[in-house]
């Protein structure tokens, strides 16, 4: 069996550190942080698990259904998207991902992009 | 720079947020940098309910009048963020006046690592849960191919070593026309006549101690005596046997579709092993499984042919009587019995 992005980097621990910074950036970025103006943090943080998770191969998957629903409601735009993905790049490489790693995670978040922008 | 100086500029400057309340107005005497910063613009002299609204004022005093001590959290948002600060009020004494020495800590990354291992682990959780589902499911499936003691071999070592079982009894039942019937009806209704006749003969089975190993088509082999050797395995082979035949006599009587089986039994020795790499079944093959085989052929409909060994280890049970002689070794004769299992033959057989 192929051994996964998430345990590649030491599973957890190491994952758990990208959330964190993940979420500090995204909240602090005036472009996507509003979208996050009236979220609950437990669900901020609930959902980055999983959406990092899920991209690395970690043990949470969502199915595209299920992406499509949680952002039916946000008028989220191409620039939204690229703005995200470009500050998942900057996480990743932050957090020493080798540079084919970071294009594989974001070409997995790239992939999603047509379930979320209107 | 005074000492008083230097405790001064520190507690203004620390990282956790510092601030003293009269005890008797609750008014505030003094706050730090940090504790502006986190609270907004703050005068000396206001009132902590002016500063957290709906603060419990008497579980705070009734606390610092008793223990000295009262510790609460408050969350509120900077900007998006979301900020909990733990707070801990102190009673302390300035010259002869009561006060409370309040601390903050900003306990926010605690709360947000909290809910991401609360996140992580209930993922964690279900996937145990998953995988615990689809390990009961794979060891059903191989439970179905072999015994248990086997699949625990198998399991811990990866492989299972042929093993020479001896004595059992092996049981070979058949159809007669089961060719026939099969042109005759439509197969979802023969298959699933014989999943419903199988199931049955395993449930019997399983109640008298004959394990099924095999059913291909219209055979069905049963083994009474493996994996575990007992005494009474040729009895459980008839046992078993004998209430096949009463279920299928008890089927006809209520279904269109009648089943008219043979049944051969020998004692005697076979070999148990996982056959095959790739795709591996769990077989038992060797002269009792050959001989009960044989027997089969010579049984009439409805009857139960045993040979000389399986007849001898019966203790009386069932009648029995000689009928002829078969060639169950190669060039040697060998005297075979019916036994009486008292079940009337189907309409038209």
């Amino acid at each position: 069996m192929t051994q996964s992005l998430f345990e590649k980097y030491g599973g957890f621990s190491v994952v758990s550190k990208i959330v964190l910074d993940l979420y500090d950036r995204l909240l602090d970025d005036d472009e996507v942080g509003p979208f996050f103006d009236d979220v609950e943090m437990a669900r901020i943080v609930d959902h980055q698990t999983k959406f990092v998770s899920s991209l690395m191969g970690g043990p949470a998957s969502y199915t595209d259904d299920q992406i499509g629903k949680m952002h039916a409601r946000l008028t989220i735009t191409d620039a939204h998207f690229d703005t995200l993905e470009n500050i998942l790049r900057e996480t990743l490489k932050d957090h020493g991902l080798a540079p084919e790693d970071v294009e594989a995670v974001t070409a997995a978040f790239e992939a999603r992009r047509r379930l979320v922008v209107e | 720079m005074s000492i008083a100086a230097i405790n001064e500029q520190l507690l203004r400057a620390i990282g956790v947020g510092v601030a003293l309340l009269d005890l008797d107005t609750l008014r505030l005497r003094f706050c730090n940098d940090t504790f502006r910063e986190w609270f907004g613009e703050i005068e000396v002299g206001q009132h902590l309910l002016d500063l957290f609204a709906g603060f419990d004022v008497e579980a705070l005093k009734e606390s610092l009048n008793g223990e000295g001590r009262y510790t609460t959290e408050t969350t509120f948002r900077v900007r998006r963020r979301t900020m909990t600060i733990a707070m801990a009020f102190n009673r302390a004494l300035d010259g002869d006046e009561a006060i409370a020495v309040l601390v903050c800590q900003n306990i926010s990354r605690i709360k947000e690592l909290e809910s991401m291992i609360d996140s992580y682990s209930m993922m964690v959780e279900r996937n145990t849960r998953e995988i615990k589902r689809e390990k009961e499911q794979v060891e059903k499936l191989l439970l179905n191919m072999m015994p248990r003691s086997v699949y625990e071999e198998y399991k811990t070592f990866g492989v299972v070593t042929p093993r020479l079982y001896d004595p059992v009894a092996v049981v070979c039942l058949d159809f007669i026309g089961f060719a026939e019937m099969v042109t005759a009806h439509d197969p979802g209704v023969i298959v699933s006549e014989l999943n419903d006749i199988y199931t049955a003969f395993d449930r019997i089975g399983e109640q008298f101690g004959c394990a099924r190993i095999r059913a291909v088509g219209d055979l069905y082999i049963g083994v009474a005596g493996m994996p575990d050797p007992t005494e009474d395995h040729g009895q459980s082979a008839v046992n078993a046997a004998v209430r096949f035949l009463r279920y299928l006599n008890q089927r006809n009587a209520t279904h269109p579709i009648q089943w008219t089986c043979r049944v051969g039994i020998a004692a005697g020795s076979v070999v148990g092993s996982v056959v095959g790499v790739q795709k591996y079944i769990y077989d038992v093959f060797g002269p009792a499984v050959v001989h009960a085989s044989r027997l089969r052929y010579f049984a009439g409909p409805m009857q139960i042919v045993g040979n000389q060994a399986l007849i001898d280890g019966l203790v009386g049970e069932y009648a029995t009587r000689p009928c002829g002689q078969v060639e169950l070794a190669e060039g040697r004769e060998e005297d075979v019995f019916a036994i009486e299992a008292e079940v009337p033959l189907p309409q038209g057989a």
